[in-house]
Formats: structure tokens, sequence, C-alpha cells
């Protein structure tokens, strides 16, 4: 017959399914109830999201264009997504013009529908306040490419209209007319891609949205000043969209402010789930001895 | 011939990018741009090189009744009716032609892909609360680093303990970034070694065969 566990040692080796209901539990709950809990601790935006605001709010003054690099797919859409929805709504309150392409080609699907939607809700017009470029192989050819001619690369939006009868491309020749572009990037290619070719050679003002899981790769080239800003993860979003409501822009919806609660749930339960484990090895393993 | 005619290609390119990237004349711009024109036409190559490396890996698979054969049948199938649908469709964006490729899109792409990537919140969950044990100092020091930065970067650490934020930053911003910092170094050095080492001709793995 098996031997009996202890408490210790039962705490020490939880089931996992257990561990998956648990989670299960603090991440739907807090989605369901909409507790807003983590709105409040928020509204101190951290400094480096705020400086992507303000530099994608800066282009209103300038004119350029801002320039949305889709670099994620849908398994990153939930960190990445309210990014550019954010990033979008943002430069529609502020009427700038948007260029919109992507380095992973099943990114383009997703960029395609936030422009839509936020076009609907701010009565953008394609080809004047936005022009979405589309995927194109190649990934650093198609960086360096645009740094000397954006139509040469792309002769053709992704919906098949020749780049050179929209009113917005006749101001936009090569990326040095475009005024901020930000990399929403969720690995290779990404935002390190725009930096060394982008950024490196012809001098373009950037900033990144990243993954979580990806930002702390990315904080030396803030210290460096390549890049202007970080949104980093499901957080960075919710701030852009804090800072957003703070400035009084429309907003259809807020996901990632929505979504902090079942996050922050999240990380406190695998911490308690890691001391719990660790205390149930240790007590267990000193009554051994 | 079958090995020269690549490497002295390679050595000729590399050594005329070298030299383009510091020049700003016309006629070097010029050569910057047909040559990435070139490099965007090879790159939609591969598309048709990793289709390829697909199909011959199931079928293979499918003829061997390999473990998991029939995975492949659902795979190449879908291969096959995306890529007819998507041809049928064409190259562009416009709604009204691509309505089946926007809905398999939609409907199945999107979904999977994100299913894939929630499940892992559950597996980190489980591993993370198997694995990290303070056995030792140095397991300690991690664990306690991992609690603050977890902790520090949710809005509700903040309302815990006002503290969880700041040694956050501290955490990422002082250790990490001067790690981080040391190797990046570290690989762009070892990127500039190996990148002369292709290019004169000495690291030939790129090449293939095998010697």
């Amino acid at each position: 017959m098996a031997e009996k566990k202890s408490l210790w040692q039962a705490l020490a080796g939880i089931d996992r399914r257990i561990v998956y209901l648990t989670l299960l539990v603090v991440l739907v709950v807090p989605l369901i109830l909409s507790l807003g809990l983590s709105v409040k601790p928020m509204k101190d935006v951290s400094q480096r999201v705020r400086q992507v605001f303000e530099q994608v709010d800066s282009l209103q003054y300038s004119g350029m264009p801002l320039m949305i690099s889709v670099d994620f797919d849908p398994a990153s859409k939930g960190e990445l997504q309210p990014m550019l929805y954010a990033l979008l709504r943002h430069a529609a309150a502020r009427n700038v013009p948007v260029l919109v392409l992507g380095l992973w080609p099943n990114g383009v699907g997703l960029a395609k529908t936030a422009l839509e939607d936020v076009g609907r809700e701010y009565g953008r017009q394609n080809g004047v306040d936005w022009v979405f470029l589309g995927y194109k192989a190649g990934i650093d050819a198609v960086i360096l490419g645009m740094g000397e001619n954006i139509a040469r690369v792309f002769p053709s939006d992704a919906m098949g209209s020749r780049l050179d009868q929209h009113p917005l491309m006749q101001r936009v020749r090569r990326l040095a007319d475009v005024g901020f572009v930000v990399s929403l990037s969720a690995g290779t290619p990404g935002y390190l891609d725009w930096l060394l070719y982008a950024q490196s050679r012809y001098r373009v003002r950037m900033a990144t949205g990243t993954t979580a899981v990806q930002a702390a790769d990315a904080y030396p080239y803030v210290g460096t000043g390549q890049l202007r800003g970080i949104v980093a993860g499901m957080k960075g979003a919710a701030e852009y969209e804090i800072l957003n409501q703070q400035a009084g822009f429309r907003q259809a919806s807020t996901p990632a402010i929505d979504a902090m609660d079942a996050q922050s749930f999240a990380q406190f339960a695998i911490v308690l789930l890691v001391v719990i484990g660790n205390v149930g090895f240790f007590v267990a393993g000193r009554r051994r001895k | 011939m079958q090995r020269s005619v690549p490497l002295t290609i390679c050595l000729v390119m590399g050594i005329v990018m070298m030299v383009q990237f510091f020049s700003p004349h016309p006629f070097s711009r010029g050569l910057l741009e047909t040559v990435n024109t070139w490099v965007r036409l090879i790159s939609g190559f591969a598309l048709a090189l990793g289709a390829g490396s697909l199909i011959l890996h199931h079928t293979t698979k499918i003829r061997r009744k390999q473990p998991g054969w029939g995975y492949s049948i659902v795979t190449l199938s879908a291969l096959a009716a995306t890529a007819a649908i998507g041809w049928a469709a064409g190259p562009t964006m416009m709604d009204n032609k691509q309505l089946l490729i926007n809905v398999i899109y939609s409907n199945i792409q999107v979904p999977l892909g994100a299913s894939m990537f929630s499940i892992l919140a559950f597996y980190i969950a489980s591993a993370s609360y198997r694995a990290f044990r303070a056995r030792n100092k140095e397991a300690t020091i991690l664990l306690l680093a991992a609690f603050l930065v977890m902790l520090g970067t949710v809005p509700l650490g903040k309302v815990v303990w006002d503290g969880f934020p700041k040694w956050s930053r501290y955490l990422l911003e002082i250790p990490n970034l001067a790690a981080k910092r040391g190797i990046i170094f570290g690989v762009a050095l070892g990127t500039i070694a190996t990148s002369l080492k292709i290019i004169l001709g000495i690291e030939r793995g790129w090449l293939g065969g095998g010697k």
C-alpha cells in the first residue's frame, strides 16, 4: 500500500491539474466580473510609455506620418493587438497620417482589421489618412529598400491600388519622410531589424511595443537613445490606453485595461504557488532528516 | 566549380556591400536599391523552398506510415486548400475577392494561434511551481528577483506594497541592463568575426554538403 503523504509533502507536490484549474479561475473570474482594480494604480504611467505617446503626439505639428510595423502574428495578439489599436486611435484623434506594414505574413490580417475598425470609429479615409502597405518578403531588404524609395518596395498597397495614386504618398517617398516608426514586435523579424537598418542607417526616430518577455532585451536601446520609448506587454498597452483616456480621446474599447486584473491575479497566484511549493519542500525535507 | 562560384560571389558581394555602407554616392545608393530588389526576389523563392520541404516531409511520413501520419494528411490538405483559395483570390487584400481567405484567417488561424500561445501560461505556471526551488544561494536570489519583477510589473503589486515597482525597475534597469549590454557586445563581436569568416571563405557551413 502506498505510504500516506504528509501535509508538507502534499504542498510540495500539488497535482498539475489543480495548478491549471487555479490559474483558470484567477484568469477567468476577473475577466467576467470586470473589477477594475488595476485602473487606479496605473494612473502613474511609466516614463517609457509616456515617451512613445509624446513622440506620436508631436507628429500633429510636423504633419509627418507615423509608421507602424506589425511584426507579430495571432499568437501574440493578446498583448500586441491592444497596442496597435491604442496607437491607431491616438494617431486618428490627433489627425496624424499612418502607414502600416508587416514583416510577418501572418500579422497583416490583424493590421487590416484594426485599420478598418479605427477608420470607421474616426471616419478616416484610405489613401489620405492611412495607407496599408501589407507584407513583402525580404525583411532587412524591405527596410533598407524603404530607406531609399518606398514605392519601389511597395509599388501598390495591400488592396492593390498603386501607391502613387494615394495623396498621402505624394509627400512620403522614403523613410526619412516618416516622422516616427513603431515596431510592434513579438520576436524576429522585429524591432531589432528596424534598429539595425532603419534607425542606425537612416536615423529614423523609432520606438517599440514588445511582448512582456521581450521587454528586458529592448531596455539597453532606450539607454542609448536608439529607442525613444518602449510599450512593454499588456501593461504597457493598458498604460497607453490610459494616456488616451487622459487626453480625452474616444475609445470603443480598452481591452488591455480590462485584462490587467486577470494578469495581476494570475501573477500573484503563480508567486503564491511557488511559495507554497517551497514551504512544503523545505519542511518535508527537514522532517525526513 | 560547385563551391568556388558561391564562395567568390560571397567574397565579392561581402566586400562591395561593406564599402557601399560608407558611401553616400548616387552610384552606391543605386547599387543598394538593385541588390535589395534581388534580395527580395530571392526571399520570395524561400517560400517555395519551404512549401516544397513541408510537402516532402509529410508525404514521406504518410508513405512510411510513421507515427502521427494522419496529422500529415490534415496538414497537406489544409495547405492545398488554403493555397488554392488564396491563388484564386489573387494577391490583394480586397474584401470582395478575399472573402474565403478572410474566413479561414479570422476563424481558424487567429483563434488557433492565440490558443496555442495561451496554453503556454498554464505550462509556465505548472513548471514554475515544480522547478522554482530555493535549493541554494543562487536559486534563492533568482527566486527573489523573479518575485519582485513579477509583482512589480502588475498594477496590483503596487497596491500591496509600494516597493514592488521600485525594486522591479531597479532590477530591470541596473543588473539586467548591465548583463544585457555585455551580452549584446559579445554577440556583436561574435557576429563580426563569423561574418568575416564567411566572407573570406574560412567558414563554409552555409554551403551545405557537410564537408
